[in-house]
């Protein structure tokens, strides 16, 4: 699983059924790092530091086997510095 | 599978359904890459551990339905870093994590 920065929601009207209405948000790894879009299976905002999975565990924890998700936010890490102590 | 050392516990409350209350550990690689694993073994700060990726983590845990994709599958007894590697990153966790092993190793 991956530590990563919630930057923003990610707006897409038109997308492939499977996916229905599920949330997608914008993630870094670090400030100014990096950036993927995740399936928002928790409910977050913008600044939460939230862990993701990947493999089948992502499209499971998205809705189903089925899902098309390789990136899934999963938690929200109660207490977390970017420099790397919990 | 990986070799990755230990240097904190994660707290995470909120989570889904699906990732139980398994206990969560942040890992460290030896080039200083952060990850976190899902830790059926219950391992102390600053252990080193081999970890397996993807859909085969969820298949190290107790209960396979687990959400997980990096699973601690067991604490490797002896480990050095490869090369000029630093031991431990050097972050708030790691000083903590090398008095520990230091402590250890005394007796």
């Amino acid at each position: 699983m991956k530590i990563m920065c919630v930057e923003k929601t990610l707006v897409s009207t038109n997308r492939i059924e499977a996916f229905g209405h599920r949330p997608l948000l914008v993630l870094q790894e670090r400030a100014g790092g990096a950036r993927s879009v995740a399936v928002d299976a928790i409910g977050c905002v913008p600044g939460d530091w939230v862990i993701c999975v990947g493999s089948s565990a992502a499209r499971e924890a998205a809705g189903g086997r089925d899902f098309p998700s390789d990136l899934t936010i999963v938690g929200i890490i109660d207490r977390w510095t970017p420099e790397g102590s919990a | 599978m990986e070799v990755l050392q230990v240097v904190a516990d994660l707290v995470c409350t909120r989570r889904v359904e699906g990732m139980q209350a398994v206990s969560l550990r942040v890992l460290q690689s030896e080039q200083g890459v952060v990850s976190v694993a899902s830790d059926p073994v219950g391992v102390p700060e600053g252990k080193w551990v081999f970890v397996t990726t993807g859909s085969a983590a969820r298949f190290a845990m107790p209960d396979p339905l687990t959400i997980t994709d990096l699973a601690i599958c067991g604490i490797v007894d002896h480990w050095e870093c490869a090369g000029n590697a630093q031991p431990a990153a050097p972050d708030a966790a790691a000083p903590d994590a090398g008095a520990r092993a230091g402590a250890r190793a005394a007796p």
